[in-house]
């Protein structure tokens, strides 16, 4: 009888495999000169984690780590000819990525340098946007080094019209930003450079940190773009921040409680990213839909959403609605009366 | 009942493995080349599997191509490229830190290979004769037309024809989009590129008239003419797609489709053969088709399965109409005997 044993056993490892995404993680390192990219990028190429890590650079010959798995990439930024205006790839991480993979026993993780000017739209839009990158790499994180003694200076620098303030944008894409420097400046700095950083990107967690030392856990483990987690470590998600400076990027977060029209939820996003998609930087939310068990979660990054449903809701749990977007010229009350028109109670009164 | 297995299996006429993951196999005359991720470059008797030369590329390899006369060999990949002499076993290795994608011999003395955004023109020793302007991004493709007087390049935006009296494109043909993969019809009817955006793109090279078969699930990364010029293959989705391009081409028709493989990751037509092809899926299964059967629109069984242990089939070729060779990702190449010419 002692065989039978092992089938609880067997079970429990079936449902473990199912929630283990065998995907090769990979994280986005992006800031400006001078922020402390390199030194954390030689940080996590030497320090000892037991991971083997590959690292895709732009900025060629920064990393000089023997051994380390380092290729160059030169910005190609491709259109997609499907008649979506903000679908831009990375034709460079297409290609190399592709390479990388036929070579994937070498290295447990991924970390894309990009230079602090460039757009990470493209580089986020890769991952959905290509079926073979998708189905063997999953986004972990955008995670943005700034320099606190400067980063204020960068986000006021005026730009001449239609030209993006990519440190705006930056802090903008980002799932974590790491705030360096912190023992150059004052405590007033720093609570200036955090507000100003909470009004582009409201749910986004921001770590203090000196020389680059932050825990590698924390920007490497992430799982920003990972459904199960959407929403889950942002606990700012719905803080209101002052709106202190005039600026343009900003953060729009809903919260709604009731369940949702399916058919007028899709309308409106359909709609919204259609016709916003171009200033909705990023978006994602957890919502209950009428007549389903489960959550529904999404994230965005400007036309292209990813959704599916998720864990189920308690009994008893309040269905709350919960969104946000981040992006250009948002129209608070425009979102707000628009997602509370998808309640399925509105529909009566309308 | 199986439906695909011919009575008898296929002999495997030799097997060797490389301490490489396999990315490319080419096949010309009496030798095999393959070439590994990490830049491993074995050149072999197609007879016997016997290993008849070796190199390796620094930084790895992406492509490898033995010239018509098998005399010579080329090898690309992220860093550079390296040519290969038979004679006396000679290894010419440029180191640029441009991404090579692809070379294409012309004839035994001339192969073109990409390097960055430009394709360059060399001789059989490695010396340069001419080369490209550069393109609008890294090179993703080559192929020669017009008896190695014409080089298609191609990039995103457009694929770019090149002849030597100038660094300009002879004629461009633009189309908006990243075009990775590139087929010539041996008959230099056909221009065709596989894009990122699923879809095929096609150009007729008397008018430049343009057609574009969209639609596909996938991008498409891996297209291949036939022998005659008449059939096109292509991945971008779990089935092939097999295009008739013979009398005015495939405007207003449906491909046949092969339902083999989830991905397919090599495609390969047997020469000397009317519409044999092979294919090669992740799952490690090659599949030998009768392509060109039945009637467009026909969804098409394999004649034979080969099964890969596992092991997702990295590259085909065919050296001879006698012989498929197949590497696999975890570093067998198999050479298997096809000895009927009229069945697989």
């Amino acid at each position: 009888m002692t065989d039978t044993a092992s089938a609880p056993e067997a079970t429990e490892a079936g449902e473990a495999a199912e929630a283990v995404d065998g995907r090769v993680p990979v994280t986005v390192l992006t800031g400006f000169l001078g922020s402390g990219k390199t030194t954390l990028l030689n940080r996590i190429l030497t320090e000892e984690h037991g991971m083997r890590i590959a690292v895709i650079e732009n900025e060629f010959g920064e990393v000089g780590i023997d051994d380390a798995l380092v290729l160059d990439a030169e910005e190609e930024i491709f259109e997609m000819n499907n008649g979506c205006i903000c679908c831009t790839v990375r034709g460079d991480l297409i290609r190399i990525l592709g390479a990388l993979m036929r070579r994937r026993e070498k290295f447990d993780r991924i970390l894309i340098e990009t230079t602090g000017l460039a757009d990470p739209a493209p580089v986020a839009q890769t991952f959905f946007m290509d079926d073979e990158i998708a189905s063997q790499l999953r986004l972990d994180a955008i995670v943005t080094l700034v320099d606190a003694a400067h980063v204020v200076q960068h986000l006021d620098e005026e730009k001449p019209e239609g030209v993006e303030n990519e440190a705006v944008e930056q802090i903008a894409f980002a799932d974590r930003v790491v705030l360096n420097k912190t023992d150059l400046v004052d405590e007033a700095t720093i609570a200036e450079v955090e507000a100003r950083v909470r009004v582009i990107n409201t749910p986004v967690q921001i770590l203090r940190t000196q020389h680059a030392n932050v825990a590698l856990h924390q920007v490497l483990d992430v799982g920003a773009f990972d459904l199960d987690r959407v929403l889950k470590d942002d606990p700012a998600f719905l803080t209101e921040t002052e709106h202190q400076h005039d600026t343009t990027v900003t953060s729009v977060g809903i919260e709604l409680d009731g369940e949702l029209d399916e058919d007028r939820l899709n309308a409106w996003l359909g709609h919204l990213l259609r016709t916003k998609g171009v200033d909705i930087f990023r978006s994602k939310g957890i919502l209950a839909i009428a007549g389903a068990p489960k959550q529904y979660v999404f994230q965005g990054v400007h036309m292209l959403l990813d959704g599916e449903f998720g864990r189920d809701w308690r009994e008893g749990e309040q269905l709350r609605n919960r969104l946000v977007f981040i992006g250009r010229n948002l129209d608070r009350e425009a979102l707000e009366r628009g997602f509370a028109d998808c309640l399925a109670t509105a529909g009566a009164a309308a | 009942m199986s439906v695909t297995a011919p009575d008898q299996a296929l002999a495997v006429a030799w097997e060797i493995r490389i301490d490489d993951a396999p990315v490319a196999l080419s096949a010309r005359g009496d030798l095999v080349a393959v070439a590994g991720a990490e830049g491993a470059v074995r050149v072999l008797d197609a007879a016997m599997g016997a290993e008849m030369g070796a190199l390796d590329l620094p930084g790895g390899a992406l492509d490898v191509e033995l010239a018509p006369d098998a005399r010579h060999l080329a090898v690309t990949g992220p860093l550079g490229y390296a040519l290969w002499r038979r004679d006396d076993g000679c290894t010419t290795v440029r180191e640029s830190g441009a991404w090579s994608a692809a070379a294409a011999w012309a004839d035994g003395s001339k192969v073109a290979v990409a390097s960055g955004r430009r394709a360059l023109v060399l001789d059989a020793d490695g010396a340069e004769l001419w080369r490209t302007e550069p393109a609008a991004s890294t090179v993703t493709d080559l192929a020669w037309m017009r008896q190695g007087r014409r080089l298609a390049v191609a990039a995103y935006g457009a694929v770019c024809c090149h002849e030597r009296h100038t660094e300009k494109p002879v004629v461009t043909y633009p189309y908006i989009g990243s075009h990775l993969a590139l087929a010539v019809a041996p008959t230099g009817r056909w221009i065709c590129s596989g894009n990122q955006d699923a879809s095929i793109h096609i150009w007729r090279t008397r008018d430049a008239s343009e057609l574009t078969m969209s639609g596909y699930p996938e991008k498409v990364s891996r297209l291949a003419f036939d022998e005659s010029g008449f059939w096109l293959a292509a991945d971008g989705a779990p089935d092939v797609t097999v295009w008739d391009f013979s009398g005015k081409g495939p405007v207003g028709t449906a491909p046949r489709s092969l339902r083999c493989h989830e991905t397919i990751t090599a495609l390969a037509w047997r020469p000397g053969a009317a519409g044999h092809l092979a294919s090669g899926g992740d799952d490690g299964t090659v599949a030998l088709w009768h392509a060109t059967a039945g009637r467009p629109e026909s969804r098409l069984r394999p004649a034979r399965e080969l099964d890969g242990d596992g092991s997702a089939v990295a590259a085909l070729a065919w050296a001879g109409p006698h012989l498929l060779v197949t590497a696999h990702r975890d570093g067998r190449v198999r050479a298997y005997g096809v000895p009927s010419r009229n069945a697989l």
